[in-house]
């Protein structure tokens, strides 16, 4: 996975990255893994953290990818490649988890053409 | 998904994806058992020959594949996604696939240039 360093007019990974920590955290955050939730916890983070993003820098297409495991030994690996503008676009992906569960979201930007 | 496409030469096709990328999959990891020291070749090797096989079709996208290898074990695991893009032209395709041990999701999103 690239780091993406921040420079005029290219994706600002660490800003991205850091909505979407503060977004997961406020709505997983303090909650145990639940079979018949999980469902609505990953809709709202996705559409949470395409909000926030939008809200930051309109000048970019997003994709914003969430995937919650509940936490019981087994092997999760995940990877992305991406065919495109390395100049302008770039990716950042947070990892996190609490005491039941694992979160990781990967968010795509791909610049607007003026 | 609505069919609206410009022309065949310019659309993401999902049919003719799905089936690259199942190909890929079953090539890759085939009938293997989930095995913790090759996890990463494989999700590697997954993501990088997709790419190589979408950008061979020569259509005016830029391509986002994502995949996720998981053990069998019962453990659950749940997958969204979300997209702020043009959504005339933009498309995604998931492929779900599986064997004894394993299971692998694959994400294709293809976006217009």
């Amino acid at each position: 996975m690239e780091e993406f360093s921040g420079e005029e007019g290219s994706f600002n990974s660490e800003e991205a990255s850091n909505s979407v920590k503060e977004c997961i955290q406020s709505i997983i955050g303090e909650e145990s893994y639940r079979q018949d939730t999980v469902n609505q916890w990953t809709a709202k983070i996705v559409e949470q953290a395409l909000t926030l993003l939008v809200k930051q820098t309109k000048s970019y297409k997003y994709i914003v990818s969430c995937a919650v495991m509940q936490k019981s030994g087994a092997g999760l690996h995940t990877a992305n490649s991406c065919y495109w503008d390395t100049v302008t676009d770039g990716s950042c992906t947070v990892k996190w988890e609490n005491r039941t569960m694992y979160c990781v979201v990967s968010v795509f930007a791909v610049a607007l053409t003026p | 998904m609505d069919e609206f496409q410009l022309s065949e030469e310019t659309a993401f096709v999902v049919d003719d994806i799905t089936t690259i990328i199942q190909d890929t999959v079953e090539t890759t990891i085939g009938s293997s058992a989930y095995q913790q020291n090759r996890i990463n070749q494989w999700t590697s090797s997954v993501v990088e020959t997709s790419l190589n096989q979408l950008s061979k079709l020569g259509k005016p996208f830029k391509y986002i594949v994502t995949c996720i290898i998981l053990q069998k074990n019962g453990a659950g695991l749940h997958t969204a996604s979300s997209c702020f893009w043009d959504n005339t032209m933009d498309r995604s395709c998931t492929v779900r696939w599986e064997n004894k041990t394993t299971y692998c999701i694959v994400c294709v999103f293809g976006l217009a240039v």
